[in-house]
């Protein structure tokens, strides 16, 4: 990694209550990259993306973020600077429109014109177009995570969090999914993929980082990853 | 029935008091989803703010009845506004880490104090608004008797509501406040400031509130520092037959409760007005505790 990182967690540690689920993490995201975050149930992956959006304060440890310490900040400090997230479990509103749910993406751009990025969100997913005036409650489980992306690009962010985006999805959206992530990626924003569905978050990525239970057990190039016996044994399944 | 529409009317003029009170209670359980037991309080204070206004400083005599209302109304919500205000930041605020508990108990607190301090300022017994601040015309039409008063109540509430929900649906804070209420961490993850939400909750709901005090006073005229238990339980009630959280919903179960109780009062038995709202309150919480909105709102998967 030559240049600067855009992103730096160093010797993040997350408690909640008295229970700590991060046990001092260090990773950094360069600009322009795909990372992954990988790992078993509870290992600790969206606690660090809840931190690193400034949801979860941590007990200790920083985040930078183009150089500048971010987990001193409130929530909405962090998304105005360009960071933002598609949450696990998507988390669309569910009472307002599919519309709706995209300008409150772009809450933080005040009085900008939002024209130009709501064609750009159903350009990328059509499918949002046609339910543009439905509740985004009943929208299908698919259309819910395309929102969900589409919401968090509605900020202009230069690094995009995407928590589980393929979670409980039908394997040709899942394709389509990622291959959306690989268009929104080579369009300039830089990635953290946190997945469940190691292999396919692999292939797209450039990096990945491993987390066992609060604790960082691998990193290495996405490639080396994908052909590492302990990573196969782990997450990939025998193939 | 001779009198069904006076009634119906009378029963919507209630109910618009109901439902103003009832969307501070929706709002900040909204955000915060928390009961603001100080509530009915607040209500309490807006009646004797108007009461300072109107009667001891008699504004209605120094700047004829229609300037000394529209500004009693300013000083009334600004006033009940900026204790609401104050009640967040000392009573809540500091407490928004600690288990829900201690925010009840706090709540609480904050509501017998204030009740005491509005006793210790104004004194227990009742107080009278003057009854010659409105001219006490009638409209008789087709039998039935319209009060100019109650159709300023109810117009009154009417208008408040109607603006509320035109902010809540059409301005950049009413949907921060929907998104807060719907879901608190994703809206902070769109970067709305729920701090300030909450602030903006504390500072409407109360003025909404504060305003009721002020149409009850002028209707009833007569105000007592407990006058907001039973409002404020009523306003509770009818809260929760709009489903608790739910805008639209507590504007409606206001206007129901209030025809609920009227009708009751009118065409059942007077013994039965107040049980009314305390039998469908137990009736809602045990069949329908969403509310008889349902429907629009558990769409939130
Ligand atoms: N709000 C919370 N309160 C208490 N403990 C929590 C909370 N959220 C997560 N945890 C705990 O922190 C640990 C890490 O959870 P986290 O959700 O970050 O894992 P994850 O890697 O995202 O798991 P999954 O793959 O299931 O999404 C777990 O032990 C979990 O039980
Ligand atoms: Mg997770």
């Amino acid at each position: 990694m030559a240049a600067a990182p855009l992103l730096e967690l160093k010797n993040l540690v997350v408690a909640y209550g008295g229970v700590e689920a991060i046990h001092g993490l260090s990773l950094s995201v360069a600009p322009g990259e795909i990372v992954t975050i990988l790992g078993a149930n509870g290992a600790g992956k969206s606690t660090t993306l809840m931190a690193i959006s400034g949801l979860v304060r941590p007990k200790a440890g920083e985040i930078h973020f183009k150089g500048q310490r971010i987990d001193v900040l409130r929530s909405h400090e962090v998304v105005q600077l360009g960071v933002t997230q598609a949450p696990e479990g998507r988390r669309v509103f569910g009472p307002m429109t599919v519309e709706e749910n995209l300008k409150l993406g772009a809450f933080t751009r005040r009085g900008q014109d939002l024209e130009p990025d709501l064609a750009r969100v159903y350009e990328l997913f059509p499918r949002l177009l046609e339910r543009q005036k439905q509740m985004a409650g009943t929208l299908s489980g698919g259309e819910q995570q395309m929102l969900a992306i589409g919401r968090a690009l509605m900020a202009r962010p230069t690094l995009l969090l995407l928590d589980e985006p393929s979670l409980g999805l039908a394997p040709l959206l899942v394709k389509s999914i990622f291959a959306t992530i690989k268009s929104i990626n080579e369009s300039g924003v830089t990635i953290i993929l946190v997945e469940q569905n190691a292999r396919a978050a692999l292939k797209l990525a450039n990096r990945g980082y491993v987390l066992d239970v609060g604790r960082l057990a691998l990193e290495d190039r996405a490639e080396r990853l994908l052909n590492n016996p302990q990573v196969r044994d782990a997450y990939l399944g025998a193939r | 029935m001779a009198h069904f529409v006076e009634q119906i009317i009378y029963g919507l003029t209630v109910g618009s008091v109901y439902a103003l009170i009832a969307l501070g209670y929706t709002m900040v359980y909204g955000v915060m989803k928390l009961i603001n037991f100080a509530h009915g309080e607040l209500f309490t204070l807006g009646a004797f703010v108007g009461f300072f206004f109107l009667v001891t400083l008699d504004w209605g005599g120094v700047f004829g009845p229609a300037l000394a209302i529209g500004l009693t109304i300013v000083m009334v919500s600004g006033s009940t506004a900026l204790a609401g205000h104050l009640l967040e930041r000392v009573a809540y605020r500091p407490l928004r880490h600690s288990d829900r508990l201690a925010a009840v108990v706090s709540a609480l607190g904050a509501s017998i104090f204030l009740q005491n301090v509005i006793m210790v300022v104004w004194g227990a017994q009742y107080r009278a608004y003057s009854a010659s601040l409105l001219p006490q015309v009638i409209w008789r039409v087709a039998g039935q008797s319209f009060p100019l008063i109650r159709l300023f109540v109810f117009l009154t509430a009417i208008l408040v509501m109607a603006g509320l929900y035109l902010f809540i649906n059409h301005t950049r804070l009413g949907l921060a406040i929907r998104a807060a209420a719907i879901d608190q961490g994703a809206a902070k993850l769109m970067g709305v400031d729920v701090r300030k939400v909450i602030a903006v909750v504390f500072i409407i709901g109360p003025a909404l509130g504060g305003l009721a005090g002020l149409l009850v006073g002028v209707y009833y005229g007569q105000i007592n520092f407990n006058m907001g238990q039973l409002y404020g339980l009523k306003a509770f009630t009818a809260a929760v037959i709009g489903g608790i959280g739910n805008i639209p919903g507590a504007m409606v179960g206001g206007l129901l409760l209030g025809l609920l109780e009227t009708l009751g009062d009118a065409y059942v038995s007077g013994a039965w007005k107040d049980a009314i709202a305390f039998v469908a309150l137990i009736l809602i919480l045990v069949f329908r505790p969403t509310g008889i909105l349902r429907e629009r709102v558990a769409e939130k998967l």
